[in-house]
């Protein structure tokens, strides 16, 4: 259950985003979690409005996109069966050990946020 | 409203940390293995009987992570190396911020070393994400947990290098099949090495040493044809 240090990572990643282009409250963060990357997605959205409520970024939505791994036969070619909640180790059609590949990103893809003070004078003048 | 694509791993600060830290681990030459296992498997006692065999022939030193209390690089002194315990107040792993931080605090004591020995907090999931900069990662399953882990906890033991299986002394009175759990890690990890050992008896413990040993010597140099290599 490390999804709560997670968390405050994506946000300061996502904060320092939005700061660096003058950017104020966050709207949404969008992250790609791997089938490897040992994160339970719902988790990680219970652990991101902990982070953010309290700050200017409550209410920021945290969006997980899924990056299955790829599982490869060297017979068969690629598997598309799914063991539940994690992938095959063995194929399905001949038995053999399957190759993983991928599957392991903890990515933030997209930080999108509102005007910042700075922006909203601009727009004022 | 602003939108911005990115693509910036979630762990840059920990892989930036362990970046920084495997540098300076190659410039000293130093052997760092880290251990990750579920609570109780037997990573002090493993590390103890290291401490005891090897300790006079390689300068060894330990990093300890658990939640509470420092039992366990106490554990580790009483064996002979100095070892320092980190204590991470509920997290359920280590990250190489924290060993960085623990190696300046203690300085001299644990720099230069043979070999670096980290424990990690007792827990077969969220270690594995973390790099602390080390060599490879060993798994440790001890023979009274069930021999249906390495596919319930998958993402370790693909990662490890090594699997340990350890309290090999229990074997006789557990439904223990250690063919079925080698053909679970190499589907796994198809190079992965498995090593069955009992630190009480000393069973099986001089591949584990041998082990160290020759990594330590393989990591040397393969540094010192690095060095060669770059043009004075």
């Amino acid at each position: 259950m490390h999804e709560t240090g997670l968390a405050i990572e994506i946000h300061r990643i996502a904060r320092a985003v939005a700061d660096e282009r003058g950017g104020g409250a966050l709207e949404s963060v969008t992250v790609a979690v791997g089938d490897l990357a040992a994160v339970e997605p719902p988790l990680l959205e219970f652990a991101w409005r902990a982070v953010v409520e309290g700050s200017a970024d409550a209410g920021a939505a945290l969006i997980v996109e899924w990056e299955r791994a790829r599982q490869d036969c060297a017979s068969c070619g690629e598997i598309a069966e799914r063991a539940p909640g994690s992938w095959l180790r063995l194929c399905p059609r001949c038995g053999e050990p399957l190759r993983v590949t991928g599957g392991d990103a903890l990515d933030v893809l997209r930080v999108v946020f509102g005007d910042g003070a700075s922006g909203r004078e601009r727009g004022a003048a | 409203m602003t939108e911005v694509n990115v693509r910036e791993k979630v762990l840059a600060a920990n892989a930036s940390a362990a970046r920084g830290l495997r540098a300076s681990f190659r410039d000293s030459g130093t052997l760092v293995v880290n251990l990750i296992s579920s609570p109780g498997s037997g990573k002090t006692t493993l590390l103890e009987a290291t401490a005891r065999e090897l300790r006079t022939r390689l300068r060894l030193g330990g990093l300890d992570g658990d939640i509470a209390t420092d039992r366990d690089a106490q554990r580790l002194r009483d064996a002979g190396i100095p070892a320092r315990q980190i204590l991470t107040g509920g997290a359920c792993h280590l990250d190489a911020r924290q060993i960085e931080a623990a190696l300046a605090e203690e300085g001299e004591r644990l720099a230069g070393l043979d070999v670096l020995l980290i424990e990690n907090v007792g827990n077969l999931i969220c270690p594995t994400s973390y790099d602390l900069g080390e060599d490879f990662k060993v798994a440790l399953l001890s023979v009274t947990e069930g021999d249906d882990k390495p596919f319930k906890y998958p993402a370790i033991f693909a990662r490890a290098a090594v699997t340990v299986l350890t309290k090999a002394d229990l074997l006789p009175h557990v439904d223990f099949d250690l063919d079925a759990v080698a053909s679970q890690i190499a589907a796994l990890n198809p190079s992965a090495r498995v090593l069955v050992v009992s630190a009480r008896t000393g069973e099986g413990m001089d591949a584990w040493y041998a082990l160290l040993e020759e990594s330590l010597a393989e990591k040397r140099t393969a540094v010192a044809v690095a060095a060669a290599a770059v043009p004075a």
